[in-house]
């Protein structure tokens, strides 16, 4: 370069150069103010995800639970070893049960990694499941949330698909029966069943081109719908106006309102219950360090918990396919035990019809129940008809899988356990 | 033309562009999404073939009830008639197996008398039977493409 001029100094800039470069990469220091825990929040591309500032009742464990974020850090984990076993995977029928022998043989961490996948995975499916139930139960999908939940109803779908698509992907007796089940169910809609079972499939029945098939949407279609529309359901809950929280009580604001004189930045413009501009009195707290580590508690717990679980249990592998044996009794993976139990009554009815009422009522739930009373409380007494009718459903839904995994035997005869 | 009797004779004609080029795009919208699925839908399948041959009569002798289980169907021989029934449930295409009294599906509990007629269980339709004939080099011929009506055997 050129000789070093006056002022900055070659020499000081290479001593200072550490320092430089943090700065220019964090613009603010550590904050230690209010104005500086704001400008973190606004500042850094990771954290820029957070308001500002959050209500503290968003802050309350027993409101969540956390089951959202569980989910999403699960779907984190999935990601990152879903990753590092494509390095190793091929989705070929002559060499994929072959890999998983490999993965447990000679792959260094390759058992472990597959168990973090299919607990995560395991886990994902549940938490999403639950994280239903408490939106739905403490009414959170009311007005301006309608849409959200709408949403949410999408990603606990294609959360399922994506469950469902892995599971074929050993090629073990498990994956090449659960999947012929699967498509077949999908055969019996009506009209163009057939035509879905046969573009699902890629062929008149399960095998390379299933795989091949099921192998892409899982590693890569499914994936970027569900974080699209992760994107879209975190925007979403900034712009409702933050997590669903009860009515606080009616008090006079004494400041925030917009006049034509005072504007306080970019921020007097924002529409909807975020907006904080004076002093006006609230119940909310800086998102650094309150919401953040409250997100970093739920991150050590959620990676904390699957480690164990990976350390402790192994992931099941059956017997290679043998297209010419179904285990007998041939079961799906334990979420879709219920439909299978369903299935084994009407296959038209267990495997289409119901699930399909299900969700259609899953998606019409804000638009049928427009009563604004009780958001933001557990089982809040206003809600007590839409609450018992959605518990009816999952405990009903729940007695079905129990039966499906406990109680069906060889021809899928009734057992008992005991 | 002044500008102002301009302004108006214009706006039919863009409303009319506007029209236009709403109806071409939401029709190249659609037919990406028809290609796609054309995409989609394989024209040549690499699975099991749909006819096949099976071997010659006399290695099926009177009595035999066999299940072919990678075709996926059971070769009946009762005196000098050959059938060949599907061995793929109607319910939910697991394999089914032959039992005591026809066949039993091990994933749903699905039954079928010794013909394919359901006997008990959710299968919605009978086994069907498949087009059984003579190729010219003397062994039986199936096509999993003709199904036929119950009943409906080779003579040999």
């Amino acid at each position: 370069m050129s000789t070093a001029t006056k002022e900055p100094g070659l020499w000081n800039a290479i001593r200072e150069l550490p320092s430089n470069v943090w700065s220019s990469a964090f613009r603010n220091p550590l904050p230690s103010t209010d104005l500086e825990r704001a400008s973190t929040s606004f500042t850094n591309f990771f954290l820029h995800i957070h308001p500002v500032k959050v209500n503290r009742h968003t802050l309350r464990p027993a409101y969540t639970l956390g089951l959202g974020l569980i989910s999403t850090f699960l779907f984190v984990i999935l990601v990152v070893t879903g990753v590092l076993l494509m390095f190793y995977y091929v989705p070929s029928t002559t060499q994929a049960y072959d890999r998983m022998l490999d993965l447990r043989g000679t792959v260094a961490f390759g058992i472990f990694l597959r168990n973090m996948h299919r607990w995560s995975a395991h886990g994902m499916v549940a938490m999403v499941f639950l994280h239903m139930c408490r939106v739905f139960l403490t009414g959170a999908y009311k007005k301006p949330r309608e849409f959200n939940w709408v949403i949410g109803v999408g990603l606990f779908l294609v959360t399922l698909f994506l469950s469902f698509t892995g599971y074929l992907l050993p090629w073990d007796q498990l994956a090449f029966w659960a999947i012929t089940v699967g498509t077949s169910i999908a055969g019996y809609a009506p009209l163009i069943g057939k035509q879905i079972q046969f573009v699902l499939l890629g062929d008149t029945s399960v095998g390379q081109e299933a795989l091949l098939r099921f192998y892409v949407l899982h590693v890569a279609v499914l994936p970027a719908v569900l974080v699209l529309l992760m994107g879209v359901h975190f925007w979403r809950i900034r712009k409702d106006g933050g997590l669903s929280r009860p009515e606080p009580p009616a008090k006079t604001p004494e400041a925030g309102i917009v006049t034509m004189k005072k504007v306080y930045g970019m921020q007097g413009f924002v529409r909807g219950p975020f907006t904080k501009l004076g002093n006006t009195p609230d119940d909310s707290v800086f998102s650094w360090p309150n919401l953040l580590m409250a997100e970093l508690f739920v991150l050590v717990l959620t990676v904390s918990v699957i480690l164990v679980l990976s350390l402790a249990f192994n992931a099941p592998l059956e017997q290679p396919v043998n297209v010419m044996h179904p285990p007998n009794p041939a079961k799906a993976p334990w979420y879709f035990l219920g439909l299978q139990e369903m299935v084994s009554y009407s296959a038209f009815w267990g495997g289409v019809g119901v699930p399909g009422i299900l969700v259609a009522l899953l998606l019409l739930a804000p638009y049928l129940d427009r009563k604004p009373g009780g958001v933001g409380r557990w089982f809040a007494r206003e809600r007590l008809l839409a609450n018992t009718l959605f518990l009816t459903l999952v405990v009903l839904n729940l007695i079905f899988v129990v039966i499906g995994t406990f109680f069906r035997g060889p021809n899928w005869t009734f057992v008992s356990p005991f | 033309m002044t500008a102002v009797n301009s302004e108006n004779a214009n706006l039919p004609r863009r409303r009319l562009l506007a029209w236009l080029s709403s109806v071409g795009l939401a029709g190249s919208a659609v037919l990406a999404v028809l290609s796609d699925l054309i995409f989609f839908k394989p024209r040549v399948t690499y699975g099991q073939p749909a006819l096949f041959q099976i071997g010659k009569p006399e290695e099926f002798p009177p009595g035999t009830r066999i299940a072919r289980e990678a075709e996926r169907i059971c070769i009946v021989r009762e005196g000098n008639k050959i059938a060949a029934i599907s061995t793929t449930c109607t319910h939910l295409g697991c394999s089914v197996a032959i039992s005591d009294t026809g066949f039993a599906c091990p994933c749903h509990g699905s039954r079928y008398d010794q013909d394919g007629a359901v006997t008990g269980g959710p299968a919605p339709k009978p086994l069907p039977w498949f087009k059984v004939s003579l190729a010219p080099n003397g062994e039986i011929e199936v096509d999993k493409n003709a199904p036929v009506d119950p009943g409906t055997y080779l003579i040999v």
